[in-house]
């Protein structure tokens, strides 16, 4: 277990914004935290890289604690909001992030053209635009080479080349080196990349699990059909999960099994709609009601 | 340390309007003299010989002064805007360490004040060549250099005491505004201080500005003073100092204890707050 965490509980003046967290993350993972806003999450975070101190629990990371010096050395942080300086260029801003760490690793240049910055390093960091400023503040948070990096909501109002790049790098890098990696985000498409999964709602974990099983149990993908004969529907569906409701049917299958299904089915509907299982789901199942 | 320094500085001189108007109670005092102050008072002290030589290095004293105070001001006002921004987490989270980060915010601004205080004088000094044609002493340079060390250092101290309590941006600038304006009055540059009320001068006194800029003008202008007043009676020169604001406490000696007594009273008041600081700050984010 790389990152340990127990009955974790902050409270802003008594009103409790995290309540009894427990985490254990393994070395090389990459964990989701997913919930709405103000659930709680980067409040969560920045209890777990050592910027507030908890109320009460324990943190540990290797058997360290938040507040040593050789924490902050394994770990790496992407925040919310930029952190970096606007009045200085790219390329400044790193070099004097990357100067700030004793043993900093010269691997500055590869992150520079992995993440694609060469075009925008003489800019001013504040003229970037929102997917520039990101990419930049993941090269800095990764300028130390930690083992652990947290991410809090990454990718909110990137364009999808801009997530697809992201994502990609940190899938080599995470192959290439066991980088675990903590991240929160409000959709599950993208927990879908996560091995593990804290669903977080107003300060509490209300489900902790593979995104597959949170699928399967919570947010199932529904295929709804018309039909024009519902006579012939229940034979084909015989082997399949559904519900009839009125004139429309729901049936839970995958994606790949739905196309299969809709090809026996096309004969007897009319229309069809596909809806993969999103957040709203899960919340909907795990609490009763929907995200506020 | 030096990375973060470095940083510090670079974001004061990257700024062009940040310096122009760090400058700006520096630059008024400036054209007050020049526009009306200046002939004014060469009027009062017509009978003393060279009386313009005197009075342009006794404006250069009070607004190197002015100069030093809102510079370290405007340097230290990083320190309220990494928090206000949370860059302050950012810089928690490398290997520096709290009290590094808040010795290089110190250190930055004594440094910008010193730079600040010398393109300044620079400034005056020409233009006060070309237009008067005073003198250029190199001997009072070694000193002057010093006291800019010393008095840049006072007031970075003081800024950082100040903006202990400053959580927002948005006061910070409205305290720059306040310190800006009112460090001319205390300087004694917009007026001698001989020509303000009692209650006025006494308020002054309790301040180590107006001692600040006593040291200033006690060294550059002690050349000119000799000349100009080589036959003078000792009261005529008594009266022309303590009226110009020139010797605060009877002489240069206890001016600059007083100056003394002022850092370290306002370095033990920023070492108590420090531990105060750190909580504040790190509680916020
Ligand atoms: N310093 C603070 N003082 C008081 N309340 C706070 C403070 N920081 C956060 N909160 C409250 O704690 C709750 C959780 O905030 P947090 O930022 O952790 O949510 P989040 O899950 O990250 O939300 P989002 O998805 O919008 O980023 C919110 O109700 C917020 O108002
Ligand atoms: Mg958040």
């Amino acid at each position: 277990m790389l990152l340990t965490v127990k009955d974790l509980t902050k409270k802003f003046n008594h009103k409790i914004v995290v309540n009894n967290i427990n985490l254990s993350i393994n070395q090389g993972d990459l964990v989701a935290f997913l919930g709405p806003n103000g659930a709680g999450k980067s409040t969560t975070i920045n209890m777990l890289t050592g910027i507030i101190p908890p109320t009460t629990g324990i943190i540990k990371l290797d058997g360290l604690q938040p507040s040593s010096t050789q924490y902050h050395q394994k770990i790496g942080v992407v925040f919310q909001n930029s952190v970096l300086d606007n009045e200085l260029t790219v390329k400044e801003n790193l070099l004097s992030r990357q100067k700030m760490y004793r043993n900093s690793v010269d691997k500055l240049d590869d992150w520079i053209d992995k993440f694609a910055l060469q075009s925008i390093l003489n800019q001013k960091y504040g003229v970037l635009s929102g997917g520039q400023k990101r990419r930049v503040d993941i090269v800095r948070a990764l300028i130390h080479d930690p083992e652990l990096l947290f991410l809090d909501e990454p990718t909110t109002g990137l364009d999808i080349q801009t997530r697809k790049l992201i994502w990609k790098v940190l899938s080599d890098l995470r192959k290439e080196t066991k980088l675990t990696i903590v991240l929160t985000t409000h959709y599950l498409e993208e927990a879908e990349l996560a091995d593990f999964v804290y669903v977080i709602d107003h300060g509490q974990v209300i489900a902790a699990d593979t995104v597959n099983n949170l699928k399967q149990n919570f947010a199932q993908d529904v295929l709804t059909i018309y039909p024009s004969d519902m006579m012939k529907i229940s034979q084909i569906l015989s082997d399949y999960k559904y519900q009839i409701d009125g004139q429309q049917v729901a049936i839970f299958v995958q994606q790949y099994q739905a196309i299969d299904l809709l090809n026996k089915l096309k004969p007897v509907i009319n229309s069809f709609e596909y809806r993969r299982g999103n957040m709203d789901d899960i919340f909907l199942n795990l609490t009763g009601k929907g995200v506020e | 340390m030096k990375g973060l320094i470095t940083r510090n500085l670079r974001l004061f001189f990257a700024s062009k309007s940040g310096i122009f108007f760090s400058l700006m109670g520096a630059l008024i005092s400036f054209v007050l003299y020049l526009v009306f102050l200046k002939q004014m008072m060469t009027q009062n002290w017509q009978s003393v010989p060279d009386s313009k030589n005197l009075l342009d290095l006794w404006l250069m004293g009070g607004t190197l002064t002015v100069t030093a105070i809102t510079t370290t001001g405007n340097a230290l006002g990083l320190m309220v805007k990494d928090r206000e921004s949370n860059r302050l987490a950012d810089l928690i989270l490398t290997d520096q360490s709290y009290l590094k980060i808040h010795s290089a915010y110190l250190l930055s601004a004594w440094l910008v004040g010193i730079i600040m205080q010398l393109a300044m004088y620079l400034i005056m000094q020409a233009y006060f060549m070309i237009q008067d044609g005073i003198g250029f002493e190199s001997s009072i340079l070694l000193p002057l250099l010093v006291v800019m060390i010393f008095s840049s250092l006072i007031w970075s101290v003081f800024n950082m005491l100040l903006f202990s309590f400053v959580k927002k941006v948005d006061t910070l600038g409205k305290i720059s505004t306040i310190i800006g304006t009112a460090s001319g009055f205390f300087a004694g540059v917009y007026m001698p201080i001989g020509n303000l009320p009692n209650f006025a001068k006494w308020l002054m006194k309790l301040t180590p500005v107006p001692y600040d800029s006593a040291i200033f003008r006690q060294v550059m202008m002690k050349n000119q003073l000799n000349d100009s007043f080589k036959n003078a009676p000792t009261e005529i020169i008594t009266k022309f100092k303590t009226e110009m604001g020139i010797v605060i406490g009877q002489n240069f000696n206890n001016d600059l204890k007083f100056m003394g007594l002022a850092l370290v009273i306002l370095a033990i008041l920023v070492i108590i707050l420090y531990r105060y600081n750190q909580r504040v700050v790190v509680n916020k984010v």
